[in-house]
């Protein structure tokens, strides 16, 4: 069967990217030019990266992605382009995740609360012996 | 059927009803009777003293009978009439109760954690010595602290299916806005695992040195440096980035 | 000049302390004061809006302030209102009781009701408000109500309509002519701004038709004699109807293969020009860009009008949007439904380029999930001009059901049942659903459950299992009992197709059987058959996401492979291909149906209960009525067939009756057959093909229950053995 492609995020193109000078360009002409990064700083934002990625899924196994273009530009104290580097998928690594959470200590509604909680709506199928499961 | 009722209770002076009201309230458990009895002095003799007793213990009726949008109503016409009233602190913090006793899972609605924040805060700097300041700040923390437990939901969410921007910027905001709270050690980990899959080891290290910091006692701390060990990398600090930009200032004081 | 006083004398208040009182003045004694803080506070006393009269008079070094509370008031009623209940009326206004009685709030309340009446047609509706003095400076609000007659609307006509009939017309307006179920509704009573929405009504109905010049000049409206109805004239300027010319497609971006677009458009010259056929193509060629990976890319068509040959040429043009992202996705709200259940509808992530029609179709997949009474998704800006935030407000409904009582279907007469089922399980999406139904010779337990998001996948994995006895000795002469198992997967595997695998395991058990057919005894003998089939689902379906809105096709081919284990080996395959379109602008639905399917079993013979019997599937002939029969025993026993194959058209519209019942008409046909035994008993059952029609005509009705279908047939082409039914009520289902 055909997989299904999306796309997510954005990084800018061969021909964007090239009219950023380094040195001379600053953060506001950076983000005039190819958009606000996907992963911005905060406080003394020294580098910005652009992250877009295309994603394939076939049947019933789980998304993956295709390929990944990382653009990170990086700043000096002054604020002007210090630096552009290039990341692609293969820089990535695979991460097992962390199974522990963080408890949070707020009780939620019981079990038996939630099941009766919202129990209301009459459905003509009920009424004439027609279940879902229709016999 | 308050018809009934009525010239019963018209003959009564509000302090029988008031009395009538309380005994209800103690020895019955189902609260919102006593609420309509409080309700009634309140109605048939708005100028005794009982009037402004009644009105606050409605709204302490209602709170205890878990119907908590009459209890917000009443609290707020307290407040409204007698602001000045040393009870007016009470009713404020049961508003605030009210609110925060309707947050539930973090996986479910934030909109009741955002009034209820609203109300402690109020709590705390209309009456800061009022002896409710004190628990509102507790549960002030406790809000907030789910709050955060609310964006980190998000951002795991984002993390588990490969979105690691999006994870980041979830994970920063808990790390900015909510570093009083017990998730931003969490955070921090979940920064050095998203940037780990993007390949962005400096930024990794960079987290894994401020959680080593500040966190030193906490197991997110031991599994960062494992993670980061295990990938080779020592948690130092070294190349750009905006969390190296807050671990100078924040740890080092550095403020260029 | 200024004053400073020593201390403050506070005469008048009842309910309203002194301390209150200061703290609005906000004077402090011994504070030196100028005249203009005398009048502020005079003011702040004043807003409070608890006063009826204030008075602040500094005498030397005292200040007095004498006050008049408002009443509070008592209770409040309306007297006199018939059509608008009391609680109604209380929702309308705001004074309440307990609360302090205000001269002008009363009189914008009673303004306020008798906008309220207007609204539903009483325009001679007066309201008077009128207050008891009670103990204790209390009073009582009363509102006395003078309704008055209704005005209904008597007769609607048009000036200036060539193309389209009086009737035509008025069938398209929202205001009816004052029709035969006067009582029933109150649709027809004549309100101002009924009339604006039908002005807008009849500009869609004309555009929609090609009419881009058409202008309603004025509607005129006089009251007949005894004020009590309206005579509405519409008055039309038409214009002429357009049609599409040159339709084409540019763009001067680099990355756009401008002829891939021009072959996505599907509209060619001729057609007659409609909005909605333009917004259709924006939609399509908008979805290809997102397939083709292009960001920010927006339609905008150009339209050229030539008015010598009455055409209009439209050039889509494909520019470059404004490039905005999401910041975030916050959702509230949702106090059952866990965040990541609405979240996981969102196919743009955070951080992505910003959709709007991508946001659109998402908040259409978050309404069908059914778990909210409403569910709207906007978008606000962002922090950043290029960033937005979109914001999902979302109120819960009720999803679980619990029933228990009484049930009547036609085939299995009345019955008990007891239905527990849950759509939002949890908050998680999951569905369960336990029911037990009993008929008066059948009963069906069965227990299903789905988790839409397997593996936090776009995988939905169904797991249902059911118990059934049936013994209808009267007519089949035979008991069934039915176990089965069955897991289930089902995923996308393209944008408009999807595939199911599933695993059955089932048991089922023929036994006392007291009938002749030796046919059906020598299957009763093998008493209970375990099957274990493993079997596929493959649907193609463009109806409700296809670029067509109101035309689509299903196709749905499921094959089962049984002899996994268990004692029968077969192969089932069953087939059903459907297409729906509407003609007549969307009034008229043509269905046309074929479904087929063949059973073969690999060795032994098939049984009664594997068999087909088209129940269900072609209207006009009662349950098993349909396919060979043993002619040699007493009351014809029915014996199935391996093979079935039905074809049914169906055209649904509306018969006249206003929109807000929900009856429509319809009319449908039929023609099928089930036929093919392994064991014919020597030839003695005729298990041959033969055709079976028949028509007839069927009432479909909207209730609050559901939408439910009363079939009227008549079998034109049958056996002579086949048994008949004219009447069926049923759900009307859509495929």
């Amino acid at each position: 069967c055909t997989p299904i492609y999306r796309n997510h995020g954005y990084a800018p193109s061969e021909t964007e990217l090239g009219e950023v000078v380094v040195g001379i360009d600053t953060r506001d002409t950076v983000q005039d030019v190819i958009g606000p990064p996907s992963a911005s700083g905060v406080i003394r934002e020294d580098a910005w990266y652009y992250v877009a990625s295309r994603w394939q899924t076939r049947g019933m196994y789980a998304p993956e992605v295709l390929n990944r273009e990382l653009v990170a530009i990086s700043f000096d104290d002054a604020g002007t382009v210090r630096n552009i580097e290039r990341y692609g998928l293969e820089h990535g690594r695979v991460v097992a995740l962390n199974r522990r959470v963080t408890d949070d200590n707020i009780k939620g509604v019981s079990f038996i609360g939630q099941l009766l909680g919202n129990i209301g709506n009459v459905t003509a199928d009920q009424l004439l012996g027609q279940g879902p499961n229709g016999n | 059927c308050g018809g009934n009722k009525e010239p019963a209770l018209e003959s009564l002076t509000a302090e029988d009803i008031y009395k009538k009201a309380e005994f209800e309230l103690e020895t019955t458990r189902n609260a919102d009777d006593a609420a309509v009895l409080f309700g009634e002095v309140e109605r048939l003799y708005p100028y005794s003293e009982w009037a402004k007793r009644a009105l606050i213990m409605q709204a302490y009726a209602y709170y205890i009978d878990k119907d908590y949008e009459n209890s917000r109503s009443s609290a707020q016409r307290y407040i409204d009439f007698y602001p000045a009233d040393e009870d007016a602190a009470y009713a404020q913090y049961l508003l605030a109760l009210s609110y925060y006793d309707q947050i539930d899972l973090i996986g479910r609605d934030q909109g009741l954690t955002y009034q209820a924040l609203q109300a402690l805060r109020t709590v705390i700097e209309r009456y800061p010595d009022s002896e409710y300041a004190q628990s509102a700040i507790l549960k002030f923390d406790l809000a907030f602290n789910h709050l955060a437990a609310k964006e980190m939901e998000i951002g795991r969410y984002y993390l588990k299916r490969g979105h690691y921007t999006a994870a980041i910027n979830r994970f920063r905001v808990v790390v900015e806005d909510f570093q009083t709270t017990t998730h931003t050690a969490e955070a921090l980990y979940r920064l050095i695992e998203a940037y780990l899959s993007l390949g962005l080891d400096h930024e990794a290290q960079a987290a894994g040195a401020i959680l080593g910091f500040n966190y030193q006692s906490t197991e997110w701390y031991e599994d960062g440096y494992k993670l980061l060990q295990g990938k080779g990398l020592e948690p130092d600090v070294l190349g750009t980035g905006w969390l190296q930009a807050i671990y100078r200032q924040m740890v080092k004081g550095e403020w260029l | 000049q200024n004053y400073s006083f020593t201390n403050v004398q506070i005469e008048g208040n009842q309910r309203v302390d002194a301390s209150t009182i200061l703290s609005y003045a906000g004077i402090a004694r011994g504070e030196t004061v100028s005249a203009a803080q005398v009048n502020q506070a005079y003011q702040n006393i004043v807003e409070s809006g608890l006063f009826e009269e204030v008075e602040i008079e500094p005498r030397g070094g005292t200040l007095f302030i004498r006050v008049v509370e408002y009443p509070t008031i008592n209770v409040i009623n309306f007297e006199g209102n018939r059509m608008i209940k009391d609680e109604d009326l209380e929702q309308i206004i705001q004074s309440q009781s307990r609360r302090v009685y205000n001269p002008s709030l009363a009189e914008a309340d009673a303004a306020a009701i008798v906008t309220a009446y207007e609204q539903s047609g009483r325009l001679a509706a007066t309201v008077e408000p009128r207050i008891i003095r009670r103990s204790d400076n209390r009073v009582d609000l009363a509102f006395e109500i003078v309704e008055g007659r209704g005005v209904e609307v008597e007769r609607i006509s048009f000036v200036g309509n060539r193309f389209y009939s009086d009737g035509r017309l008025r069938r398209v307006l929202g205001t009816k002519q004052a029709g035969l179920l006067r009582r029933l509704i109150r649709s027809d009573t004549f309100v101002a701004d009924r009339i604006e929405f039908d002005k807008q009504v009849l500009q869609d109905f004309y555009v929609s038709r090609g009419f881009i010049d058409f202008q309603v000049l004025s509607v005129t409206s006089e009251l007949t004699r005894n004020r009590d109805a309206f005579l509405i004239t519409f008055n039309l300027r038409e214009g002429q109807s357009f049609t599409f010319g040159e339709v084409t497609a540019s763009s001067d971006l680099a990355e756009v293969d401008v002829d891939l677009f021009q072959e996505a458009i599907r509209v060619h010259p001729g057609v007659t020009y409609s909005p909605a056929l333009v917004d259709n193509t924006i939609a399509r060629l908008e979805r290809l860009a997102l397939q083709q990976g292009l960001n920010f890319i927006r339609v905008d068509p150009r339209v050229t009008r030539n008015d010598r040959d009455l055409t209009l040429d439209v050039d889509f043009r494909i520019v470059k949007g404004p490039r905005v992202f999401v910041e975030r996705i916050d959702i509230e709200g949702n106090a059952t439904t866990l965040d990541r259940v609405i979240r996981r509808q969102f196919r743009t992530v955070e951080g992505d380029p910003f959709n709007p029609r991508e946001i659109r179709e998402t908040a259409e997949r978050i309404r069908a999930l059914g778990f909210f009474s409403t569910a709207d998704v906007n978008a606000r800006e962002g922090t950043s001009p290029d960033q937005v935030i979109v914001d999902v407000n979302v109120e819960e409904a009720p999803t679980g059901s619990l029933s228990f009582g009484l049930n009547y279907s036609v085939t299995n007469g009345a019955g008990a049942a007891v239905s527990f089922s849950e759509s939002n399980f949890l908050g998680r999406g999951q569905y369960l659903s336990f029911s037990l139904t009993s008929g008066v010779d059948n009963s069906v337990t069965s227990f299903t459950f789905a988790e839409p998001a397997f593996l936090s996948r776009d995988v939905t994995f169904r797991f249902s299992a059911s118990y059934g006895e049936s013994s209808n000795q009267d007519s089949t002469k035979y008991d069934t009992r039915r176990v089965s198992i069955s897991p289930s997967l089902e995923f996308p595997t393209g944008e408009f197709t999807r595939l199911a695998l599933r695993y059955t395991i089932a048991e089922t058990d023929l036994y006392n059987y007291t009938g002749a057919s030796p046919i059906i005894q020598a299957e009763a003998d093998e008493e209970a058959l375990l099957t274990s089939s493993v079997g596929y689902t493959y649907s193609y379906d463009t109806r409700r996401t296809g670029l067509n809105p109101n035309a689509g096709v299903l196709l749905r081919f499921n094959q089962n492979f049984g002899g996994l284990g268990g004692d029968t080996k077969f192969v089932e395959t069953t087939a059903l291909v459907a297409s729906e379109t509407t003609v007549m602008n969307e009034d008229v639905t043509l269905r046309a149906e074929f479904e087929g399917g063949l059973l073969n079993f690999l060795d032994g013979n098939s049984r009664v209960t594997e068999r087909y019997f088209l129940n269900g599937k072609m209207r006009g002939f009662d349950n098993n009525g349909i396919g060979p029969r043993d002619l040699n025993t007493p009351s014809n026993e029915a014996l199935g067939g391996n093979m079935f194959a039905v074809v049914r058209l169906e055209a649904d519209f509306p018969i006249g009756v206003p929109e807000e019942y929900g009856i429509r008409g319809g009319l449908f046909a039929d023609v099928g057959s089930v036929w093919d035994l392994d064991n014919d008993n020597g030839g003695s059952v005729d298990d041959g093909m033969n055709l079976r029609a028949a028509v007839g005509f069927s009432i479909f009705w909207t209730t609050p229950i559901g939408p439910l279908r009363f079939n009227f047939s008549d079998a034109v082409q049958k056996e002579s053995y086949d048994e008949v039914r004219n009447f069926d009520l049923t759900i009307s289902t859509r495929f």
